[in-house]
């Protein structure tokens, strides 16, 4: 008990060492070194190999971890590859380490505190950054929902029927083309040539039927392939008749053609 | 002062080897080589093949020794195994069974 053992600087140990008392290396150890004593490692002191003890003082070369259970002192020389654990930690100018370093340990409590509230307040500001971020993306993702609804008072509301409009207008042209019969004159017109006396027309005849159509457009297109044909086309002439004249939207659109 | 000394109270599951001076009061499983001296103390128990320049046991060696010079058993010392050496003396009070080749 208490007392010190050496392994001599010419000396290899293959294997574990472990007991109690303190121990000297100034050899090679190849293994894991365990003593309840303090453990020092020469200057030409080799361990390959975790070593524990109670305070390890090293300057030689240690590829493992240190655990002491008072201290870890790496001496100017010392080269240490492997993680480090223990309450007080000493790593002198000209030593070498590399790996992790944790102060704190079994025996002192406070310098365990210490290390703790520092991981732990880390932590939870770390959840509580999350969470103002979470809140604000759902918040911008709400405010679209709702800026959306506000604006389509505004604005979205007006560019749907514009936008359907046109959009509604240019399928026909599509069904038209499939139809080519009855639809093909009309459209062709429209593009082509002003088709006041056919808008004219139809607008009055459909103006009944608009209503509808428009509404099943928009939830079912592929029924519109059937009956949207003719309401599209009296849309985009009812909008002209009672606001302005269809003739200046149609006029221009011929006109703008035209110069091209 | 020796080059290598095992305490009482520290256990090596292993080999050692080397060119020093050894001494063991504690506990050794394994192999020990050395060119130098072997001393095996009161308290060591030994369970390994050793080799060396010479040998003195005053504690508990299980395992075949060969040793370049001589081997001593001090009296309270116990040695189970084959022994080659030049020179080997069992001290009044010893214990020692095994082989013994002093041809060497």
């Amino acid at each position: 008990m208490g007392e010190t053992s050496v392994i001599g600087a010419g000396t290899v140990v293959s294997g574990h060492i472990r007991g109690q008392g303190s121990l000297e290396i100034l050899g090679r150890v190849e293994g894991d070194v365990s003593v309840t004593g303090n453990v020092v490692i020469g200057p030409a002191g080799r361990v390959r190999g975790n070593v524990s003890g109670a305070q390890l003082s090293i300057s030689g070369q240690v590829q493992g971890d240190l655990r002491g259970t008072l201290a870890v002192l790496l001496e100017a020389g010392a080269r240490v590859a492997g993680d480090i654990s223990a309450p007080r930690v000493g790593i002198a100018p000209g030593a070498l380490a590399r790996g992790h370093v944790q102060t704190d340990g079994e025996s002192a409590s406070a310098a365990a505190r210490s290390p703790a509230p520092v991981a732990r307040p880390l932590s939870p500001p770390l959840r509580v950054a999350p969470a103002p971020l979470a809140p604000v993306a759902p918040a911008r993702v709400e405010a679209k929902p709702p800026a959306p609804v506000a604006p389509a008072r505004v604005e979205a509301k007006p560019p749907p029927p514009v936008a359907p409009a046109r959009v509604e207008a240019k399928p026909p042209a599509q069904k038209l083309e499939p139809k080519a019969p009855l639809p093909a004159p009309t459209p062709a017109r429209a593009d082509v040539k002003a088709p006041l006396p056919p808008p004219k027309l139809p607008p009055p005849n459909r103006e009944l039927r608009k209503p509808d159509p428009p509404r099943v457009v928009a939830a079912a297109p592929p029924q519109a392939e059937f009956t949207p044909v003719r309401p599209i086309k009296p849309e985009p002439r009812r909008p002209p008749p009672p606001v302005v004249p269809v003739l200046s939207k149609g006029t221009k659109a011929k006109k703008k053609k035209s110069h091209d | 002062m020796a080059g290598t000394v095992i305490g009482e109270g520290l256990t090596i599951e292993g080999d050692i080897s080397g060119d020093e001076e050894i001494v063991i009061h504690g506990n050794l499983r394994g192999r020990l080589t050395t060119t130098d001296a072997v001393t095996v103390g009161g308290t060591a128990v030994v369970g390994a093949d050793i080799t060396g320049a010479s040998l003195s046991v005053a504690g508990q060696v299980t395992g075949d020794v060969t040793a370049s010079e001589r081997v001593d058993i001090q009296a309270g010392g116990k040695l189970v195994g084959d022994i080659k050496a030049a020179r080997f003396t069992i001290a009044d009070g010893a214990s020692f069974k095994g082989n013994v080749d002093m041809e060497i």
